[in-house]
Order: structure tokens, then C-alpha cells, then sequence
């Protein structure tokens, strides 16, 4: 029961625009808008709301810039040469505010003073939940009483749409301490890990760079436990495509000509590396001169119309289909959120709730765009369920169109995002396409081999979403069971094995996600970092270079899926991390997309690293990914509640600390690996 | 220990080898008795002795004849096709999964030897994906095994390849060397022996020394036969 009255109420978001749609929504119109002093980015909107909870009240609704709190170490530890980096697990940390942060924890701190409640509307994940708690902390120097239960409270959102704010508004919750909690252990785990390698590895490594290279240039050679196992993923497939042997196979073709239509049937061994087995079983087939058919069968056939949309999704297709690199289609999304146009973009859930009005959303899209017609049919009655994933934060839904716009109302770049983003959605509001397939079985000697028709019947989702193939092959002609004929053609053919391509960065997404490396939101940062640090570089792909594993298999006769629809990645935990320190404010330059798929190729001092590190031992592994999976593993225990945040550290920083050791006793290694790569020296 | 009882007790030893289609010489015979206790029940001997005659060398361990030997000049290629009776009685040289190329091989090996088989130390490489209810993925593939070619031996030491025409259950490159099978009713075509299930029975065994070297040359093997293989 409120003691005492509420009167005012002190609203903060995370960014000024989340701030500003919150305002107008609540408001009905009726803002009035104050200026911060010291930040021109962030202003103090004052209006008049009643609360389902507290009744009519004055708000303040203002924002921070993401994470108001900045840790460091203390004095005595920052400059680098001033202690043995190992110190540095266990140097004190200190927490404060920024310079250029002040004005906001200021303008939070004074608005405090006269408010009975504190409302937390920053975004519902595990940063948003950290943020919350230092918004609080700074509040808390302001008003004291606002540290007591119930006085500070969050909404949870996952889109700008009116209705579902006005809605948020009224059922706050209480801020999750454990998720904050989770958060802060990973800040203090980067920090000291971050540091101390990061340190050590520079000062072990960077003067023989300098040395050798006879100039100042070479900067921090920095150590990340995200950036080290991304590294390792690009660095393990280019040795792979380096050190690959190609190898000749042989294979059995068997064409016959019925009805004029000539079918190619495939070999059930599909082809063998050893040229006089073949031979053999190749001279058995003719030898038996006939091919009985052993099996027709027609049956249906289904293409999957997609999954809803998760983070990782986005960013393969991004970089697939839009030719958008992940960091620019997080961007892009994350604008497209904050104008309200769709849901937030970081997510890892790919089910839809039973409850949510998928129709309505739908309704909204037949207004306009090359989708309004498809819309329409939905709408009409084509409506299907959306399939379910088997992932689902619990803070988000999957992402989706929350509003009409139109196109012309977008930037290019906006428009291919939002595009996706809504065709995406009425993909999965649609049936599975439909087909029929045949499949023939024959036995040629003792070898058995196949071929496949398809008839696509139905196309459903493939007509709105365009990124996505299924065509029908060439009709085969009509074979019974038992019938027996003479092939028109039997031969023996040769083929080679080639090399995988380059990672390109869906396949580095794919693996990243698949091992456990970073979550949604941080993958396109680890990225980001390992091209700032000259870890790797980027190219354009050459035409016609092979994707994906190597073995090359004849091409099947039959149905063809280009561009299959990317793997749907395993949810590991529920929340995301990532530096959100200055993002607000001024918009994202438009960096221009880039063209053609792009492959990661490692510089040699990427490579470098990883073969040094990966010649001190496989219990060490910084390069490879179990022990950041395990880390992620331990967040996520914290925020279920089944760990501490300081048995976390404790055991992390004991866990790292082994391998510093190690590390240590073997820099010969990196140096010797340095020395091969970067200087060419003969190993 | 009567000496009445010793020849009684190895003629129901050989008898029982010979029908298992390990005929034992007599040297092996003596050799065997000297490890053992004549005291034992005959049963277990009759085991003991097979165990121990499936891990030796054939050429060493069981007569000689024609019951026992492949065919002069079946390795013959020029000869098309010719049809054994057998039964015959044979050792594993050499195992070669024939039906993946050597390069993948080498790096599956690699990927043990970084520790990546253990658990929690795997690295996922290959995501799978899902675009229908008859979608097979590469990983399906990449751990499709076989068919497997192997080099086989006889008791007077000629050797001969074979191939698995379907897939013989206990073949596979976990298969020890040295291992036994006997093989009856069988064909062999251009000198290549034709393996199916109704012809060949895996006695099993294994020459401990044969394996260990066999395991431990591996991956170089393979890296031989990788580089030679690019020629054709």
C-alpha cells in the first residue's frame, strides 16, 4: 500500500529517441520539452499521465546514453607498465562516471529529488537491466527513498507501437537484479581478462614488431575471449583452404531416353576415391547389360516456409541476400525500432506467443508496398500459423513489421532491411509450399542408383518471400516397378575434390552462434574488432569460387534449392552483451553497403596468433571456443539464479589465471609463430 | 599330466579350430600347450586356444592347403570373373574407407589429435540446415562411412584386395589389423574380392603389433595416398 502520495513520477530510457516516441505516446500530444545542460542530445519531457498504479501524476521522461557507469581500474594499475599484468585479476575496480556522461547522471540525480518513483524504460534485456540498476545507483544519491521496494520499477517493451506502451505503462515490474548481476560479472571479467592479456600478449609481441619492422606503427595487440575464437574460426579455414589436397573420385553414370526426356540417374554410392574398384563394379554393370527398376514412388513434398526471425538471422541474411554487413544491419534495424516500424531487432526467440494478434499485424501490411496484394490474400483467408523454433528469450518476440510505412519514407538502405523484415513476416504467416516428388530406384548389376523428379504445385510463402528457390525439375517420364531396360548410356566419370572458400561472414555467424561465441548482439562487434585490430581483413569473393564444405558432389539432377534459407542457430542463454557506450544522439553515417559477398582472409599476424597460441597446448585454447562457451554458460546460470556473480568471477578468473601461467611459460611459441608469419622466417 | 590325455585333449582342440576355420599347425599346437594348464576344463581351452589363434599371424598358426589358401592366381586382372568355393581363411592387412577422400580423413584425425573429441572441447563446423522433410545435410555425409577396400592375406602369405559390396557389419576402420574372416562362396572379379554379408563370417582378432604400427601411421598414410591420388 503507497504511503504516501504519488505525485511525480521520473521516467529514463536508454536512448533520447526511445524517450521522445514514450513521451508522445503517454502524453497524447501535450509535451513540454526542456533542455539538458551539457548535452545537446537529451531532453527532460514533462507531461501529465494516469497510472493504472499510482493514479494521475506529473512525469519526467528523459534518457541516459546507454551505460551511464564506466569501470576502470584504480590509479595505481593504469598505466601499463606499472605492474605485472597478472596483478590485474585481482586489482581493485573502480566504478564512475564518465566526463562526457556527467550532465546526464546530473540531470538524473536533480530530477530525482522530487519524484516518488523511479520508472525504468530502458530496453528489456540483460544490458537494459544492468543500465537500469546503475540509472538507479545514480538516482539513489538524489533521493535516498527511491532505493526502498517498490519505489523503482521497469517497463517491459519490445516495440514503440502505442497501444503496447500505453499498456507497458500500466504493469511495471521490478528490475532483475540477477540478469544485472550477470552483466557485471561479464564487465568485470572482460576488464580483468581483457587487460591483463591483453597486456601481456602486447608487451611479449610488440616490440619485436617494432623492432623488425623499424617504425612505431604497430599499435595494441589487443585479447579478447570473444575476438580470439572468431579469430580462430577465419584463421582454422584459411589454413584448411591452404593446406587442402584435391582429390580425384570416380563415379558410375547411368542416362537412359524414355519418352524423349533424358534422365540421369544418380549413383547410390555417389563416387568412390579409388579408380579399380570402380572399374570393377563399373564392368559388372555392363556386363549385366540390363536395369531393373526396383522402386517408384510419388509422394508429397514440402518446402518449409521459414522460421520467424531471430538477431542471427538477420545478420546472415543481411549479409547474404541484402549484400549488408552485420554491423550496418544492426544499424539499420535498430533504426527501423526506434522510428517504430518494427520490433526490436535483438533477439534469439523464433516462436511466436499463441497470443499475440498476428492477423492485425498482417492487416497492416496490405495498405501498400509490392506486398499489399499478398497481404491481402493472408488476410483473405491464406493465414497460417507461423512454425515455432525451439528458442525463446522471454524478452523478446521475434522480429517483425509493427507498423505500415511506406518505402518512400526510408532510405535505401532502410528500405532493403524493412523489406526483409515484412516479407519475412508474411512468409511465416503463410502455408508451406507445396509439391510433388517421384523417386525411381534402379539396380544395374549390383549397383543401385536413383533419380528424382519435382512439381512444384504450390508456391504459398515462396511468392512474397523472393529469397528463397524451389523450381520444378523436368517431368520424368512414367517407369513401373519391374520394368527392366537396356540404358541408353553407362559411363565411368572422373571428378575432383576442390577446396571450401573463404569464411564469409553468414558462415562466420553460423559458426559463432553454433560454438557459443558472443550472443545476438555482440557477434557483429566481435567481428567488427578483429578487422579494426588487423586480425583479418575482407575481400570480395571471386565469381564462381566454391561456398561451403568441400567434396564436391555432382550437382543433383532433380530439385535445386539455391540460396537455401539459413540454418537456424541454437539459443544458448538469454541475453545480450555489448558496449553500448555512445550510441546515441547522432544517427549512424551511412557507411554505404557493401557489394558482393565478402570473405574473411587473416593478416599474418592473425595468423600468427592463433598458430602461437594453438602450439602452446589444446588446455589452453584461448582460440578456441569452449572456454568463452563456458562463460556464457555461467552467465546465464546467474541469471537463473543457480550461481553467484562472485562465484562466477571467482571461478572464471581462477579458470583464465591457469592459462595465463601456461601462457606465459611458453611465449617462445608466439614468438616463434610471430617470426614465421610476420617475418617469414623459416619455422 | 598323462601324455594319452595331452593328444586326446589337442586332437578335440584342433577339431574344434579347424571347424571354427582356424586348422592349427602342430607347432602352433605345442606352443599353445606350453602356455596353458592341461588341468583347465576343455571348454575354456578350446576358447583360450581360439582367442589366442585369432591374434596370431597365419601364416604362423594354421595349415596349409588348399582349403585354406586363396586360389593361385586369382589376383589375376586380366581374368574377369571367378567364382571360389572356399571356405578360406584370411587376415587383415590394410582397411581403407574408400567412400570419403583421404584429405577429409587426415582432418578428422587432426581434429582428435587437437583434443576436440573430447567433451566439451567440440568445435561445431558444419551447421545444419533445415529447408524440408527430405533435406540431408553435409554433416550427414561427411560421417558417412565406407564402403571399405581391404588387403587381405592367407596362411602361405599371398595377399589380395577385397571390397565391401554392401556393408559388412564389424568392418570399418575401428576394425583391428590382423583381424580373421573366413570367406566362402564368394566372387572375385579382375582380382578384386567381392565381400557381402552371405559370404563372409568376421571371426575377429587382431596381431597387437600390426595395429599398433597401423594406427600410428595413419595419418600419413593417408596423406601419401592423398597427394598421389591428385595424378589419377
Amino acid at each position: 500500500m503507497p504511503v504516501a502520495r504519488v505525485n511525480r513520477v521520473l521516467c529514463v530510457a536508454e536512448k533520447p529517441s526511445i524517450a521522445k516516441a514514450v513521451a508522445n505516446h503517454l502524453a497524447g500530444g501535450q509535451v513540454t520539452t526542456r533542455n539538458v545542460r551539457g548535452n545537446p542530445y537529451v531532453k527532460n519531457y514533462e507531461f501529465q499521465y494516469t497510472f493504472q498504479t499510482w493514479g494521475a501524476c506529473t512525469v519526467t521522461m528523459t534518457s541516459v546514453l546507454g551505460h551511464l557507469l564506466s569501470h576502470d581500474f584504480d590509479a595505481r594499475y593504469k598505466a601499463w607498465k606499472s605492474c605485472d599484468p597478472s596483478q590485474l585479476f585481482e586489482a581493485s575496480i573502480d566504478d564512475f562516471v564518465e566526463e562526457s556522461k556527467q550532465p546526464l547522471a546530473d540531470n538524473i540525480q536533480s530530477q530525482a529529488r522530487y519524484c516518488q518513483i523511479l520508472y525504468i524504460w530502458t530496453d528489456c534485456d540483460r544490458e537494459g537491466e544492468n543500465i537500469g540498476t546503475e540509472i538507479r545507483s545514480v538516482a539513489v544519491k538524489g533521493n535516498p527513498s527511491l532505493s526502498q521496494p517498490g519505489k523503482t520499477v521497469r517497463a517491459r517493451f519490445s516495440n514503440i507501437e502505442r497501444a503496447h506502451i500505453i499498456n507497458a505503462a500500466g504493469n511495471p515490474i521490478a528490475l532483475d537484479e540477477a540478469q544485472s548481476n550477470a552483466v557485471q560479472s561479464r564487465i568485470e571479467l572482460d576488464l580483468r581478462i581483457g587487460a591483463s592479456f591483453t597486456r601481456n600478449l602486447t608487451l611479449s609481441v610488440q616490440p619485436m614488431l617494432r623492432q623488425h619492422f623499424g617504425n612505431d606503427d604497430q599499435g595494441v595487440i589487443s585479447y579478447g575471449s570473444c575476438q580470439f575464437p572468431t579469430l580462430g574460426f577465419v584463421v582454422e579455414r584459411y589454413l584448411r583452404v591452404r593446406n587442402f589436397v584435391p582429390e580425384t573420385f570416380w563415379s558410375i553414370k547411368v542416362m537412359h531416353e524414355k519418352d524423349r526426356v533424358k534422365v540421369n540417374f544418380r549413383w547410390a554410392r555417389n563416387h568412390l576415391f579409388d579408380r579399380m574398384v570402380v572399374v570393377v563394379l563399373f564392368e559388372r554393370c555392363l556386363a549385366a547389360k540390363t536395369a531393373r527398376v526396383t522402386k517408384v514412388q510419388t509422394k508429397p513434398t514440402s518446402k518449409w516456409k521459414p522460421l520467424p526471425l531471430t538477431t542471427v538471422e538477420l545478420q546472415k541474411c543481411g549479409s547474404t541476400f541484402l549484400r549488408l554487413d552485420s554491423a550496418r544491419v544492426m544499424q539499420v534495424a535498430e533504426g527501423l525500432y526506434q522510428k517504430g516500424w518494427i520490433s526490436y531487432p535483438r533477439t534469439e526467440t523464433d516462436q511466436f506467443d499463441r497470443d499475440m494478434d498476428l492477423r492485425a499485424l498482417v492487416q497492416k501490411q496490405t495498405q501498400g508496398g509490392d506486398w499489399a496484394q499478398f497481404a491481402q490474400g493472408l488476410v483473405d483467408g491464406g493465414f497460417s500459423l507461423p512454425r515455432s523454433g525451439r528458442n525463446n528469450d522471454k524478452a523478446h518476440p521475434p522480429i517483425h513489421p509493427v507498423n505500415f510505412v511506406n518505402p518512400t519514407q526510408l532510405n535505401q538502405d532502410e528500405q532493403r532491411v524493412h523489406e526483409f523484415v515484412v516479407r519475412r513476416f508474411l512468409a511465416c504467416c503463410s502455408e508451406d509450399a507445396r509439391g510433388s516428388k517421384t523417386d525411381i530406384s534402379i539396380v544395374f548389376g549390383s549397383e543401385l542408383f536413383s533419380t528424382s523428379g519435382l512439381t512444384v504445385l504450390e508456391r504459398n510463402y515462396l511468392d512474397v518471400y523472393k529469397y528463397d528457390r524451389w523450381t520444378s525439375s523436368q517431368e520424368l517420364p512414367r517407369f513401373q516397378e519391374g520394368e527392366v531396360f537396356e540404358p541408353t548410356e553407362a559411363l565411368m566419370s572422373e571428378g575432383q575434390t576442390s577446396p571450401p572458400g573463404y569464411l564469409t561472414e553468414p558462415e562466420l555467424i553460423a559458426l559463432m552462434d553454433a560454438n557459443g561465441i558472443g550472443t545476438d548482439a555482440t557477434m557483429a562487434e566481435h567481428i567488427s574488432k578483429i578487422k579494426e585490430r588487423q586480425y583479418v581483413e575482407t575481400r570480395a569473393r571471386a565469381r564462381g569460387a566454391r561456398q561451403g564444405d568441400d567434396d564436391d558432389g555432382a550437382a543433383s539432377d532433380g530439385e535445386t534449392a539455391a540460396g537455401a534459407a539459413p540454418a537456424a542457430g541454437r539459443g544458448r542463454g538469454r541475453g545480450r552483451a555489448r558496449g553500448r557506450g555512445g550510441r546515441g544522439g547522432g544517427g549512424g553515417e551511412d557507411r554505404g553497403a557493401t557489394n558482393g559477398m565478402q570473405e574473411f582472409i587473416p593478416t599474418t599476424l592473425g595468423v600468427a596468433l592463433v598458430e602461437g597460441y594453438e602450439n602452446m597446448g589444446f588446455e589452453i585454447s584461448l582460440t578456441k571456443p569452449f572456454l568463452r562457451k563456458e562463460m556464457e554458460l555461467k552467465m546465464k546460470a546467474i541469471c537463473e539464479g543457480r550461481k553467484t556473480k562472485a562465484e562466477v568471477v571467482h571461478e572464471t578468473i581462477e579458470q583464465y589465471r591457469d592459462v595465463y601461467v601456461r601462457t606465459q611459460q611458453r611465449l617462445d611459441t608466439l614468438r616463434a609463430a610471430v617470426r614465421k608469419y610476420c617475418f617469414g622466417e623459416n619455422g | 599330466m598323462a601324455n594319452g590325455n595331452a593328444a586326446e585333449i589337442g586332437a578335440s582342440i584342433s577339431t574344434f579350430l579347424t571347424a571354427k576355420g582356424v586348422p592349427p599347425t602342430k607347432a602352433w599346437l605345442h606352443t599353445f600347450f606350453s602356455s596353458v594348464r592341461l588341468t583347465t576344463p576343455v571348454i575354456a581351452l578350446q576358447q583360450t586356444a581360439l582367442f589366442q589363434i585369432r591374434n596370431a599371424d597365419l601364416q604362423t598358426s594354421i595349415t596349409r592347403s588348399a582349403s585354406t589358401l586363396l586360389p593361385p592366381g586369382i589376383t589375376d586382372p586380366a581374368t574377369k570373373e571367378k567364382h571360389v568355393r572356399g571356405p578360406i581363411t584370411v587376415q587383415v592387412l590394410d582397411i581403407e574407407d574408400i567412400g570419403r577422400s583421404r584429405w577429409s580423413q587426415v582432418e578428422a584425425l587432426e581434429a582428435v589429435d587437437r583434443g576436440e573429441t573430447t567433451k566439451g572441447r567440440e568445435v561445431i563446423r558444419i551447421v545444419p540446415e533445415e529447408s524440408g522433410p527430405d533435406s540431408t545435410t553435409l554433416a550427414d555425409a561427411a560421417k558417412s562411412s565406407g564402403p571399405h577396400k581391404l588387403l587381405l592375406q592367407d596362411a602361405s602369405g599371398a595377399q589380395a584386395y577385397a571390397m565391401e559390396v554392401l556393408p559388412l557389419k564389424g568392418v570399418g576402420v575401428q576394425m583391428s589389423v590382423g583381424g580373421k574372416l573366413v570367406l566362402r562362396d564368394f566372387m572375385v572379379a579382375r582380382g578384386l574380392i567381392l565381400l557381402e554379408p552371405r559370404n563372409v563370417e568376421v571371426l575377429g582378432g587382431k596381431v597387437e603389433a600390426w595395429d599398433k604400427k597401423w594406427r600410428e601411421e595413419q595419418k600419413q598414410r593417408l596423406k601419401a595416398k592423398a597427394s598421389i591420388g591428385e595424378g589419377g
